[in-house]
């Protein structure tokens, strides 16, 4: 009988190494053939073949050292989407933290109005609201400033993603913040004193969400940057004018090869924090 | 059924029980649902009642300084020794009516009110050619974009300020009656500190809430307004046209007319949130369920190589996905089957299969949403691993006992629990799927189809707005449909939403 | 009390928003200058403007040929003030950028003529001031392209942007190359493919347009117009079409056209022949080598007889922005940009095909293989002007059908009628 119940309990365990393995190939596969095809080499610009047959460091070599700016000018365009980053990760980790906290801990006659008046901004597609939000900037005088108005869009509404940091505060418990208070300390002291360093995981997922945004968003900032020059690109716009119908033919590979730079360190970051990040969401998402 | 009864039963009679009062109570919901609309609307007009009442009272019972704190704000508050606060009130209203004299008023009279709807006055440009130097000067048509904008800006503005001034009418009579109770006034450092305290909330909320207000929510008012108008961007110039935009969307004459496309875009749109929220929760739990299963080896690696496609931004990948999957022999995905021999063979020539091809409306459909099981997945299993290991193990093993092989406690156990627990995760990402641009757009690019206006079977409600927006530049229909989305979202988040235990007892938790 | 400091913060905000644009919102449209310059001399071109500042948006190609034209026009004018910034503009995104916002776009800039209707209604171009040189250097059917009504809205820059047959020497002959049926049967032998981007409307539109279809403006109310067309003969072109692709099923492949330099550069190579944009010219010819032909679109058989391929033909334009400050700068430097020395400059330094009548003739563009089959091609063609937003997709939805629905006769008439209605919006 035990014996059995071990051998039925390999042949599952074997079987879930099987699809595990499998689903594994699947999943890693595009991200392979992404590497793979920037390292290629040869004169087609797409692909032919799933493996390669020549390979080149050539597209690399021209990413990082463009030979014209004009069209690709790589390393400004990491310069610029990591300021951006930088600056926007910031504000908006401060955002989310202090309405999630206010949401959570504090307790006032605006409070639930105000959580509804956040779901429901939640329910209009974003895009609707793009060419007003381009108007704003004009009208605020920031057009000609683009890093400024990026940082702003990337950051003014952060606010509205407070759910899953909120869900994280209310698994704190409240006895804490009564003690608190009976031993006299502000809520402003309670919040920087006592919250916020029991919040590291979802501080770093809010860090880390915020920080990948400016990254991947090539839609409201080409509305944004459209009318500067290329030395103003983030990487996602720039990269997005190299798949464009006029680049396509001549400039693939280095797209392939830049997409891998962007995404290295992104990975990177996101595995080195990955346990923050789990135990960051999962609080929060089933409070939400 | 009692509380008693429901607890004797097992998870899976539990689930079932829950589900079936979904759709019993969904009736009972929906009448409730609307009723708490007209409530809303009920208490909104009560309290402005209410507030006016106040105001008229207070001015009756203020004493001359607060009487005159209703012409000039703050006087009150400044004659009770409240200097700070009282000159605050004061330069408030100052900026106010300078802001209104020199820009203000200008804006609001160019909003169509004195010219038939026309947002603006002139309609064209026009060439002349100075008198003097005989240069040529153009007048430029008025851009009623801007000053749309502008008129709104001052809307607000002008709201801000009565707000403001309704506050400073009632703090002129409660600083007066704390005058005649014997108190002493709260001095400016006074309730300077209590925004660190009592007031905690304002002081955190404040600049949020500030933002928030300026980058969205007036950008999404103002394109609210906009799918009443006639904008175009073809023309500068534009006016008011009421309800006809809506009208516009919901046309059904006509070769490929928009009311069709909307209605079969809301069709795909919503059964493509269910199978990509439905399919992507449970399949991803069943893996988190693999990776996390007792004895399984090298956890860390596994979830690794989910998780690493959502760091690569989705630009990347799913072009590069669109490239696997397309239909010749340029694509990988092809070009392997086609190794393998399992494509079929028509006279001597390999018939490659157009996973996005647009002859067949759901085979592109099915290839997305297959995609977007891919994208979704790795997310799945980052939130629901640790909520799968807190499921306690006795109920797996007493299921195991009763000879429950693994397909059944999945579903009688794993499967309640989560719902129970993730359910506000649910309504979240079924209502991002509603508007997932990138998995459609980045992946199938702009396809067409006959029957549909500028749209493709595989476009959701949202890319088509966004098609709207770019290629025609239909800002008024994108706008309608817009609003029409988040109808969409709005009634099918409040109609799940109040019946979720988790929101409800929201406080039981904490 | 409550939130008062935050109320004040916003009203503080919004005001100073709102005092920032009130800057740049100058009524009216005062927006030209000059004219308080007050020196009315007849002979200066300039009508008195000075201290010019120009911003001009270029293709990247383009970039240094633009810097240098605009240094020349700098230097051809000593006795004035200019200062001109070239930035980088891709030119698909231009045209949208304008769109967009007209008062942060450039004075000068360039743009596809496909652009030139919305553009125009967008109140955005300045009409040609001096437009009778204009009209007479240039070909008639570039003029056309910028032209609305009576008036000149740009100033022609290119004449090539088209699309014509590319195909490699090795595997299609030159007389192969005069007919459909001749390239597909020479693709077959070799077993290689023949591309063309069946399911994009700025291509798929040859299919009609050989059968006669063609383009006559646009109406008030927006509709677009075409020519009195025989529709049989439209359709029995359209199963021409459908026949041969789906009769060499094997060869034919419908995609983007990027694929042909792919395929041509594979190793071994895939693609034999196909029909490419003149943008993508530099990497064909990279790919071929000596192997390199490029010529006119093929013929058709329909129903006996050889149909010459009609393509759309689109021409590049120089436009001056209605916004800008300096008008009569801007129009100068837009016409010095497009004269017959800097459209023979450009040929010769970015083999891009001038639209002017005498440079055509120079022996840069004639000794050019790509561009003269372009600069022939164009005179089969439909020059792409005055077209709707509906045109594209609608023309692309009827090609893609054509290869990948097996339809008979009367239902790629029902198709073909849907298509024109679709585009007509009614």
């Amino acid at each position: 009988m035990i014996k059995s119940y071990k051998a039925r309990r390999v042949l599952a365990n074997t079987f879930i190494y099987i699809l595990l393995g499998g689903l594994g190939l699947i999943w890693i596969s595009p991200l392979a053939y992404l590497v793979m095809h920037s390292f290629r080499g040869g004169k087609a610009e797409l692909a032919t073949t799933i493996i390669p047959q020549e390979w080149t460091l050539d597209n690399y070599a021209k990413v990082f050292n463009p030979p014209d700016p004009n069209v690709i000018n790589f390393p400004q365009w990491f310069l610029n989407t990591f300021i951006i980053a930088i600056f926007s990760c910031m504000i908006s980790t401060l955002a989310v933290l202090m309405v999630s906290y206010a949401f959570s801990r504090l307790r006032f006659k605006a409070r639930k109005p105000l959580i509804n008046v956040g779901m429901i901004l939640g329910m209009f597609p974003g895009f609707m609201t793009m060419i007003a939000i381009y108007y704003l900037m004009k009208a605020m005088g920031l057009i000609s400033m683009p890093k400024v108005a990026l940082i702003i869009c990337y950051s003014a509404g952060a606010g509205l993603g407070y759910q899953i940091s909120k869900g994280f505060f209310d698994t704190i418990p409240r006895a804490l913040d009564e003690a608190a208070t009976i031993d006299g300390a502000t809520r402003n002291q309670i919040f920087w004193k006592i919250i916020l360093p029991m919040s590291k995981p979802i501080l770093v997922y809010t860090v880390l969400t915020s920080f990948i945004g400016p990254w991947t968003d090539f839609i409201l900032a080409k509305i944004i940057v459209g009318a500067q020059g290329p030395e103003h690109y983030t990487v996602a716009i720039g990269l997005q004018k190299l798949v464009g119908q006029e680049y396509k033919a001549q400039h693939f590979r280095e797209f392939l090869a830049g997409s891998v730079i962007v995404a290295v360190p992104i990975t990177a970051l996101f595995l080195f924090m990955q346990r923050y990040y789990v135990e960051g969401v999962t609080a929060g998402g089933v409070k939400g | 059924m009692k509380f008693i009864d429901y607890v004797q039963l097992n998870p899976f009679q539990k689930f079932w029980y829950n589900f079936k009062n979904f759709f019993i109570a969904l009736p009972g919901n929906l009448k409730k649902f609307f009723c708490a609309i007209g409530r809303f609307f009920k208490k909104l007009f009560v309290g402005i009642g209410k507030g006016v009442a106040g105001y008229f009272t207070r001015f009756v019972k203020g004493d001359w300084a607060t009487k005159l704190s209703y012409i000039i704000m703050g006087f009150g508050n400044m004659m009770k020794g409240q200097i700070i606060k009282g000159c605050l009130f004061l330069a408030v209203e100052v900026a106010f009516i300078a802001f209104m004299i020199g820009f203000g008023a200008d804006k609001i009279y160019n909003l169509g009110f004195f010219n038939n709807g026309k947002i603006g006055f002139i309609e064209k440009g026009q060439w002349t050619r100075n008198a003097v130097t005989g240069a040529r000067e153009y007048t430029k048509a008025d851009d009623s974009m801007q000053l749309l904008l502008y008129g709104v800006m001052t809307l607000i503005i002008i709201a801000v300020f009565l707000v403001v001034y309704f506050a400073s009418t009632k703090a002129a009579y409660k600083v007066q009656q704390q005058v005649a109770a014997g108190e002493k006034p709260q001095t400016f450092n006074e309730e300077i500190r209590q925004f660190g305290d009592e007031k905690f909330h304002i002081t955190l909320l404040a600049f949020p809430c500030l933002t928030i207000s300026i980058f969205t929510i007036m950008p999404l008012l103002f394109m609210i307004l906009i799918a009443f108008t006639n904008y175009t961007q073809t023309t500068p110039f534009f006016q008011w046209v009421g309800l006809q935009t809506f009208a516009d969307v919901f046309q059904t004459t006509g070769g490929a007319s928009k009311g069709e496309t909307f209605i079969e875009l809301t069709k795909w749109t919503l059964i493509w949130a269910v199978f990509a929220t439905v399919l992507n929760y449970i399949l991803g739990m069943v893996v988190a369920l693999m990776i996390n299963k007792k004895g399984i080896k090298l956890k860390a690696l596994w979830r690794t190589l989910f998780v690493v496609t959502v760091a690569v931004p989705q630009f990347v990948s799913l072009l590069l996905m669109q490239q696997m999957l397309e239909g010749n022999q340029f694509g990988a995905i092809n070009q392997m089957l086609e190794a393998f021999g399992w494509l079929p063979v028509k006279d001597g020539a390999v018939q490659y299969f157009d996973f996005l091809g647009n002859a067949n409306k759901w085979i592109p459909r099915i290839t997305v949403i297959v995609v977007n099981i891919w994208v979704g997945i790795p997310y799945t299993i980052l939130i629901t691993s640790g909520i799968l290991m807190n499921i306690p193990a006795d109920l797996y093993e007493s299921a195991t006992i009763d000879g429950a092989g693994p397909v059944k406690s999945f579903f009688s156990i794993t499967l309640p629990y989560m719902l129970f627990v993730t359910t506000p995760y649910l309504i979240t990402s079924f209502i991002g799927n509603i508007n997932n641009f990138n998995v459609i757009y980045l992946l199938v690019g702009e396809q067409n189809s006959i029957d549909l206006h500028n749209a493709g079977y595989t476009d959701l409600l949202v890319t088509w707005l966004f098609r709207m927006s770019t290629s025609t530049g239909e800002y008024n229909l994108a706008a309608a449909v817009g609003i029409l989305v988040f109808i969409v979202c709005a009634t099918v988040s409040l109609m799940t939403f109040n019946l979720t235990k988790s929101a409800k007892n929201e406080e039981e938790f904490s | 009390m409550k939130k008062f400091l935050a109320l004040l913060l916003a009203v503080l905000m919004l005001g100073s928003i709102l005092v920032a644009c009130g800057g740049n919102d100058n009524k009216g449209g005062s927006s030209s200058s000059g004219g308080s310059g007050g020196s009315s001399d007849d002979g200066d071109p300039f009508h008195g403007e000075d201290n010019i500042k120009l911003l001009v948006w270029a293709a990247d190609k383009a970039i240094d040929v633009t810097k240098e034209l605009c240094d020349e026009f700098k230097a051809k004018y000593p006795d004035k003030k200019i200062d001109i910034t070239v930035q980088v503009q891709g030119e698909g995104d231009a045209a949208a950028q304008v769109l967009n916002d007209p008062e942060a776009a450039a004075d000068v800039f360039s743009f596809a003529c496909d652009q030139l209707t919305r553009l125009m209604n967008r109140e955005t171009l300045a009409p040609v001031f001096e437009k009778d040189d204009v009209v007479a250097r240039n070909s008639e059917a570039s003029v056309a392209a910028a032209t609305v009504g009576d008036e000149l809205y740009a100033f022609p820059e290119t004449g090539d942007n088209g699309y014509y047959l590319v195909y490699d020497k090795s595997v299609v002959s030159d007389e192969d190359a005069k007919t459909l049926e001749g390239i597909f049967e020479a693709c077959r032998k070799a077993g290689r493919k023949f591309v063309l981007d069946a399911g994009n409307g700025f291509f798929a539109c040859l299919f009609p347009f050989t059968g006669g279809l063609s383009l006559e403006g646009i109406d008030e109310d927006g509709t677009q117009k075409f020519n009195d067309y025989d529709e049989e003969k439209i359709v029995d072109t359209l199963v021409a079409f459908s026949k041969l692709f789906h009769d060499y099923s094997d060869i034919f492949l419908s995609s983007e056209a990027t694929k042909i330099s792919t395929g041509m550069a594979a190793n071994p190579r895939i693609v034999a022949a196909g029909v490419d944009g003149s943008w993508n010219a530099a990497a064909v010819a990279d790919a071929l080598g000596d192997d390199f032909g490029a010529a006119k679109l093929p013929t058709i058989n329909v129903n006996g007889t050889d149909e010459q391929i009609v393509s759309m033909h689109g021409y590049k334009l120089i436009g001056v922005n209605n916004s800008s400050k300096f008008p009569e700068a801007s129009q100068l430097l837009a016409d010095f940009l497009t004269d017959e020395e800097a459209q023979l400059k450009r040929a010769e330094v970015l083999s891009w095909g001038p639209s002017n009548t005498n440079a055509v003739k120079d022996k840069a563009v004639t000794d050019n293989v790509a561009l003269s089959a372009i600069l022939d091609q164009s005179q089969y063609s439909v020059p792409q002007v005055n077209i709707t937003d509906t045109f594209w997709s609608p023309m692309g939805t009827l090609g893609n059908d054509l290869w990948k629905k097996d339809q008979n006769r009367d239902q790629l008439k029902a198709e073909f009628e849907k298509t024109i209605a679709n585009i007509k919006d009614e």
